[in-house]
């Protein structure tokens, strides 16, 4: 019995339904724990090809973080504000799904006459077990040859995490920050506080005293009792 | 596995009896001889009580996310050194589940997932506490990971290989300190990334005192609110198993895991590896009976503030003693 084959099966079988789900489900966490399953077959797969340390990585980075980030986008969402679900006039869906046949069908007669053309790179499992297993080739190969292009990524991720902060500063959306107090923080030392930022830095904030009327009685309009002898208002006595 | 999900509930029992012994008083003391039946009381208890889904809540979602911890964390033991190789009754049996070379990763990975666990458990919860806790949690946890990784790498440098096996081999050899010669174990070769790994696996595993998204919240709610008995006995234990996991991973790391006397010629290592396991396991009751909880920004401001550059700076200079002294 091919177990390779079977795995394989397995693998790419769960992969491409859970890829359906992610599509098909109503609800955006539902389609974004389907492509987690996703990811996870995917990393299936690059072990069977044997590139463990790529299904490794591709688990934690793209699952446990990038995922996990994506997740917490989506649970903030309301559901209520999401866009219909199939919505739209009928014939734009009608095209829609003629369009997608067209693709399919487009795809399925490029894969079926396919012809591998190109030369075989020398990463033959011979020279990967030379150098001592998958990690240590891509890490050769990662740091020589392609160093610059390592380096230009790093970069680019590093502009990519200045610019997501610089853009959520609380000075770029036009709001003060409000001055640190020498005490213990309550958690709005830069925080969004509308209202007391608006009321300005904390020194000059001006005692109001508050009218009689603002705050309701508390009793509500019934008598209050001061009971010293616990069982002086029960049956007990 | 059946010794893991023993050990883990003995742990319980280790656990209430060391921090009643750090706080004065007894711990339990009833059930069976010295307490010992009292983790198969909690369990009966557990699985007694009323299994409470809330009506607003996600089926299957919240009937996987606890499980999602547990699996994890039991599936991580698969590449765990514990010995090399035995003979039992005539066949070989190698005492390492799966010797991969990516093996220290393979762990990093598990514990990736098992984040997952915590947040999609806060969302089906269908309660707004439990998500705003499980959100906080999620993201003390991948923060900690990122350090987790990087306080890795310096050792990852220093034997050259990621096979948690290779890395108990390298530190068998001796290390030659004057007269001395003892075994090279990498918490003497990197002291900060132990220091930092023990902070990270700490916060990992949401324990004291990082334990705000469970424990403050917990006075309102908490991702693990809505879980009753069973469910919640996964979490719970769940936390545990990740608990023995990463002890069992920084005993294979830094302590050398089942080097020690007798290991070579009578098999002992296991035992050895046991041995630094509870003494970690120790190390973290101690830490949840001694220090006080850290408050959410000043946990992720330490993260990411201090920890981080730590850690680089751990990397550049075993990289660069690595390339003086080759």
């Amino acid at each position: 019995m091919p177990w390779d084959l079977v795995i394989f099966y397995m693998l790419a079988g769960v992969c491409i339904l859970a890829a359906g789900g992610v599509v098909a489900a109503s609800n955006p966490v539902h389609s974004a724990i389907f492509l987690v399953i996703c990811f996870f077959n995917v990393a299936g797969v690059f072990v069977m090809m044997g590139a463990e340390f790529l299904a490794v990585i591709q688990v934690i980075v793209y699952t446990g973080a990038i995922m996990v980030l994506i997740l917490f986008v989506l649970m903030l969402v309301d559901p209520e504000n999401l866009p219909e679900f199939h919505q739209g006039r009928p014939v734009q869906r009608a095209v829609g799904v003629l369009l997608g046949i067209i693709l399919l069908l487009e795809v399925s007669v490029a894969i079926l006459n396919r012809q591998v053309i190109g030369v075989k790179g020398n990463a033959t499992a011979q020279a990967i077990d030379a150098v001592g297993g998958n990690t240590q080739a891509l890490g050769r190969v990662l740091y020589s040859d392609y160093l610059f292009a390592f380096e230009v990524v790093s970069l680019v991720l590093t502009v990519g995490v200045i610019g997501a902060i610089v853009l959520a500063l609380p000075e770029r959306l036009g709001l003060k920050t409000l001055p640190r107090r020498g005490t213990i923080s309550l958690g709005h030392g830069k925080g969004i506080d509308a209202e007391a930022i608006a009321m300005g830095p904390v020194e000059e904030m001006p005692m109001q005293p508050v009218a009689k009327d603002v705050i309701p009685k508390a009793t509500g309009g019934r008598r209050l009792v001061m009971v010293k002898d616990p069982d002086e208002h029960t049956g007990a006595k | 596995m059946n010794v893991l999900l023993v050990g883990m509930a003995y742990m319980t029992y280790y656990e209430r009896k060391v921090l009643a012994a750090m706080q004065d008083r007894m711990g339990p003391t009833r059930t069976g001889p010295h307490g010992l039946l009292q983790p198969i009381a909690d369990g009966i208890k557990l699985l007694g009580k009323e299994d409470l889904i809330p009506k607003a809540a996600d089926k299957p979602v919240f009937f996987f996310a606890p499980l999602i911890v547990f699996v994890t964390a039991i599936c991580s033991v698969a590449v765990i050194p514990f010995g090399n190789q035995i003979t039992v009754f005539g066949e070989d049996i190698q005492l390492t589940i799966a010797s991969l070379n990516v093996g220290a990763l393979f762990l990093l990975a598990f514990s990736s997932i098992g984040v997952y666990g915590i947040i999609l458990g806060a969302w089906a919860s269908a309660n707004r506490y439990s998500l705003l806790g499980g959100l906080r949690s999620a993201a003390q946890v991948v923060s900690y990971e990122i350090i987790l990784g990087l306080s890795l790498v310096g050792i990852f440098m220093l034997s050259g290989s990621l096979n948690l096996g290779d890395i108990v081999h390298e530190q068998q050899r001796a290390l030659e300190i004057g007269p001395f010669s003892i075994s090279n174990w990498y918490i003497l070769s990197q002291p900060l990334a132990f220091v930092l790994f023990m902070i990270a696996a700490v916060a990992e595993t949401n324990r004291a005192p990082f334990d705000l998204p469970e424990a403050e919240t917990e006075l309102v709610s908490g991702f693990h609110t809505e879980y009753s008995a069973f469910r919640f006995s996964f979490y719970f234990l769940g936390e545990y198993i990740a608990m023995i996991v990463i002890s069992l991973f920084a005993s294979t790391l830094f302590l050398g895991g089942t080097d020690g006397p007798g290991s070579d010629h009578f098999g002992l290592g296991i035992l050895w590896l046991l041995l630094k396991t509870v003494l970690f396991l120790f190390f973290y009751i101690w830490l949840r009976a001694t220090l006080p909880r850290f408050r959410y920004d000043q946990l992720m401001g330490i993260a990411w503030k201090v920890l981080l550059p730590l850690a680089l700076l751990n990397i550049v200079v075993t990289a660069a003693v690595r390339l003086a002294t080759n």
